[in-house]
C-alpha cells in the first residue's frame, strides 16, 4: 500500500490518530496503576515509620501500644517460667536457627495455644478488625445470610480454627481478665463509630461474630450469591458513601498490616533465633495463615463490596461469553485440542480451571497466590501436552510465551465463573509483601489482574 | 562474558530486577527469552511457566544480579494491560522486526509511555531481532539507531535465529541497571535503614538460595 501515492499520506494520518488514541487511554490507567502502587509504598514506609518512632522514642511516656507490647511481653516472661515447651523449642531453635518446618511448628504451636500471650493478643487483633468490620459486613451479609441453611460440618472453614476463636472470644469475655476489658472497650469505640450504619446495638459485636462464624460455614458459590443480592440491593449508594468505604478498606487494611507486624515483632522477641531473614519469612507465613483464617471472609465482603462494578462487567462477560470456546478468545489454534484428538477433561484447560475454582477454599492471601501460580503452571503444562500432541516427533517444542498465554488465562477464567475474583485478586495486592511481587508469583497475579481486565472489557465493547 | 568472579563477591548482596519485555505479537519476543535462557550455564531457566516469566542469575564484576525476565502480550487487544506489567520495572527490553516498520512505530509509543510514566530511571534497550532477514529490511540501521540515542536509550541488533546479539544485550542493560542502583545508593549515602524501602522493586536481600513455590518471590520479603 506504500507505493500508493495518494492513499498514503491519508493512511498514515489515520494510523498515527489511532495511536495517539490508544495512547491517551494507556496513559490514564497507567497513571492510576502508578498512584495505586505509590500509595502502597507510602502507607508502608510511614507504617515502618511509625513503628519506629514508637520503638526508639526516648520520650519516658509509653503509647499506649508499646505499653500493650511490653505489657504482653512480661506475660510471655512469666507464661514461659510456668511452662516448660517454650525453653525446649528455643534449645532445638538454636541448633537449627534456619529449619524452616521447625520454625513452623513452633509459631503454629504458640498460636493454637490459648493461654500463651501472643495467641491471646492475636484473637484480641483479629476481633478488633471484626468489630471494625462488623458495621459494614452486617448490614449487607445479615437478611440474606439469614436465609441461609448453616451447614456445620461441612463447611470448607476449618472448625477447629473457629472452634478456636469462638471459645477463646467468650472464655476472655466471661473471665473479665485485663484483656477482656480493653478488647470490649476497643469494640465499643468502633461499633459507636459506625452506629450510623448499625441497624441493631442490642447485640455484643462477638455474638455475632460468633453467628457469623458459624453462619459463614458455606459453599463459596452461596456466599459468591449472597453477595450479589447484597450488592444489587445497595446500588442507590451514593458516591460519598463510596469514599467512606474506600477509606474504611484503606484503614482496615493498614490495621491488618499493623497487626500481623505486632505480632511477628513479639514472637521475635519471645523467641530470639528467629531473628534471620529465613526464620521471620517462615514466622511470617505462619503468623499470616494463623491470623487471616476467620477473618478473611469478612475482609473479601469488604473488597468485594469496593471493587462491586468491576465485579458487575465481569459478571456481564461471564454469562455473554458462557459458551465460548478457546479460539473465541483468540486462543492459538494449536493450544488447544480439536474435536478429533483425545484430551483430558471435558472441555481444554479444565484441570487449570478447576485449580482456579479452588482459591475461594483458601483464607490466606499467600495461599491463595499459590493457587494462581499453580494455575498458571497447570496451564503451561496443558498448552505444552495439546501443543506436543498435534507434533508428536518434533524435537523442540516451542515454549508459550505472554503471547499464547494471556488469551489461554482469558479462557480459564471465563470458564471459571468466579465473580469474586476480581476482589479475591484486588485483596490479595493489598496483602502479599511487595517483596514477593517481583518474581514468579508477582508475574502470576499480574496476568490474572490482565486477564480479569480483558475479560470484564468485553462486555464493554 | 559474565563467568561468576566469585572472590570480587561482596557477601550478602544480590540486586534483583525486574525487566518487562515488550513488542508487538510476531517480533520474535520469545524466541529472543528462549535463546537467552537455553544455552547458558544452567538449562533450567526455563521455569515452570515457560517462556512467559523467565529468571536469570548473573554475576557481573562481582556482583550478583537477580534477573526476573516478564514477558507481555504483543496483540493489540492487550494493550492496555501493559502498564500493569511494567510498574515497577528496572528495565524494558523493547522488541521490534527489522522488516517491519509498523513494530518500530510501536517501539517508539511504548517509550514514549514508559518514559513519562516511570521517568528517566528505567533503562531502556530497544532491540531490532531478525537480523537473518537483513535483505528484506524496511527499518534503516540509522533511523533506528539516532531514535534510540534521542531517547536515552541503547540500541541492539539481534537475531534469535542466529543467536547473535542476545547476550550482549542483556549484559549491557544489566550493567545499565547496577549503575543506577549504585547512583541511588551513593545518593542515599550510607543510611541502611533505608536500603529496604528502595524505590521500584530495587531490592538488595541477604545471599540466599532459592525456595521452591512456598516463597518462590524473587525477593523474599526481609524487612
Amino acid at each position: 500500500f506504500l507505493s500508493d501515492v495518494h492513499w498514503a499520506p491519508l493512511e498514515f494520518l489515520w494510523w498515527t490518530l489511532s495511536l495517539q488514541r490508544q495512547m491517551m487511554e494507556n496513559l490514564i490507567i497507567a497513571k492510576a496503576r502508578q498512584a495505586a502502587l505509590q500509595r502502597k509504598m507510602e502507607e508502608r514506609r510511614l507504617r515502618l515509620q511509625e513503628e519506629a518512632n514508637r520503638r526508639f522514642s526516648t520520650n519516658a511516656t509509653l503509647t499506649p501500644e508499646e505499653e500493650e507490647q511490653r505489657n504482653v511481653y512480661a506475660s510471655i516472661l512469666e507464661f514461659e517460667q510456668d511452662h516448660e515447651w517454650p525453653k525446649q523449642w528455643k534449645l532445638k531453635l538454636k541448633s537449627q536457627p534456619n529449619d524452616l518446618i521447625l520454625v513452623g511448628g513452633l509459631v503454629s504451636q504458640i498460636l493454637s495455644c490459648p493461654e500463651h500471650p501472643i495467641s491471646q493478643l492475636l484473637k484480641k487483633l483479629q476481633c478488633r478488625i471484626y468489630s471494625k468490620l462488623y458495621p459494614i459486613v452486617n448490614t449487607h451479609f445479615s437478611d440474606q445470610v439469614a436465609l441461609t441453611e448453616p451447614n456445620a460440618g461441612t463447611g470448607l472453614y476449618p472448625a477447629q480454627s473457629q472452634c478456636l476463636l469462638n471459645t477463646d472470644v467468650k472464655s476472655s469475655l466471661h473471665k473479665g481478665s485485663r484483656l477482656k476489658s480493653s478488647k470490649s472497650a476497643c469494640c465499643l469505640g468502633s461499633v459507636q463509630d459506625h452506629v450510623k450504619n448499625n441497624t441493631s446495638e442490642k447485640n455484643s459485636p462477638f455474638e455475632d461474630l460468633e453467628q457469623d462464624m458459624m453462619k459463614f460455614e458455606l459453599q463459596p458459590g452461596s456466599i459468591a450469591d449472597n453477595m450479589n443480592l447484597a450488592v444489587n440491593s445497595g446500588q442507590q449508594i451514593l458516591e460519598t458513601e463510596d469514599m467512606q468505604l474506600q477509606d474504611h478498606l484503606k484503614n482496615i487494611v493498614k490495621d491488618v498490616h499493623n497487626s500481623i507486624d505486632r505480632l511477628l515483632t513479639l514472637c521475635i522477641l519471645a523467641f530470639e533465633p528467629l531473628d534471620s531473614a529465613t526464620g521471620k519469612d517462615q514466622c511470617l507465613a505462619s503468623i499470616e495463615e494463623t491470623f487471616f483464617q476467620p477473618i478473611w471472609m469478612f475482609l473479601l465482603a469488604l473488597f468485594r463490596k469496593v471493587n462491586h462494578s468491576r465485579e458487575m462487567a465481569l459478571d456481564k462477560s461471564l454469562k455473554l461469553y458462557r459458551t465460548a470456546g478457546p479460539a473465541d478468545v483468540g486462543v492459538s489454534d494449536k493450544l488447544f485440542p480439536h474435536k478429533s484428538t483425545p484430551s483430558i477433561g471435558s472441555y481444554p484447560y479444565e484441570i487449570a480451571v478447576q485449580e482456579l475454582r479452588s482459591i475461594s477454599k483458601e483464607f490466606c492471601p499467600q495461599k491463595k497466590l499459590e493457587c494462581i501460580v499453580r494455575t498458571l503452571r497447570l496451564i503451561c503444562d496443558c498448552a505444552e501436552q495439546y501443543c506436543g500432541s498435534r507434533q508428536s516427533g518434533a524435537l523442540i517444542v516451542s515454549a508459550i510465551g505472554a503471547d499464547d498465554l494471556l488469551p489461554i488465562l482469558s479462557y480459564v477464567v471465563l470458564k471459571s465463573n468466579l465473580t469474586q475474583l476480581v476482589s479475591e485478586c484486588a485483596a490479595l495486592e493489598e496483602f502479599i509483601h511487595e517483596g514477593y511481587l517481583i518474581g514468579e508469583e508477582g508475574y502470576c497475579l499480574t496476568s490474572m489482574q490482565s486477564a480479569l481486565l480483558y475479560v470484564e472489557s468485553l462486555s464493554k465493547e | 562474558l559474565c563467568l561468576p568472579l566469585v572472590s570480587m563477591a561482596v557477601p550478602g548482596r544480590t540486586y534483583c530486577y525486574k525487566v518487562v519485555l515488550l513488542g508487538e505479537g510476531c517480533v520474535g519476543k520469545t524466541s529472543l527469552l528462549l535463546r537467552y535462557c537455553e544455552n547458558k550455564y544452567n538449562e533450567k531457566h526455563i521455569t515452570t511457566l515457560q517462556a512467559s516469566f523467565l529468571t536469570k542469575r548473573l554475576n557481573i564484576s562481582g556482583k550478583r544480579v537477580n534477573l526476573a525476565i516478564w514477558d507481555t502480550a504483543g496483540q493489540e487487544r492487550f494493550h492496555a494491560l501493559g502498564p500493569i506489567y511494567y510498574r515497577d520495572s528496572n528495565g524494558a527490553i523493547l522488541v521490534y522486526d527489522i522488516t517491519d516498520e509498523d513494530s518500530f512505530q510501536k517501539v517508539k509509543n511504548w517509550v514514549k509511555e514508559l518514559r513519562k510514566m516511570l521517568g528517566s530511571e528505567i533503562c531502556l534497550c530497544i532491540v531490532g531481532n531478525k537480523t537473518d532477514l537483513e535483505k528484506n529490511r524496511t527499518v534503516s540501521v540509522e533511523e533506528a539507531e539516532v531514535y534510540a540515542e534521542s531517547v536515552g536509550a541503547k540500541h541492539f541488533h539481534t537475531s534469535a535465529k542466529l543467536n547473535q546479539g542476545i547476550e550482549e544485550l542483556f549484559l549491557d542493560l544489566c550493567k545499565k541497571m547496577l549503575a543506577v542502583s549504585q547512583a541511588e545508593e551513593a545518593a542515599r549515602g550510607t543510611d541502611p535503614s533505608r536500603v529496604g524501602n528502595a524505590r521500584r522493586g530495587i531490592q538488595i536481600i541477604d545471599d540466599e538460595e532459592p525456595q521452591p513455590l512456598s516463597n518462590a518471590g524473587c525477593c523474599p520479603p526481609s524487612s
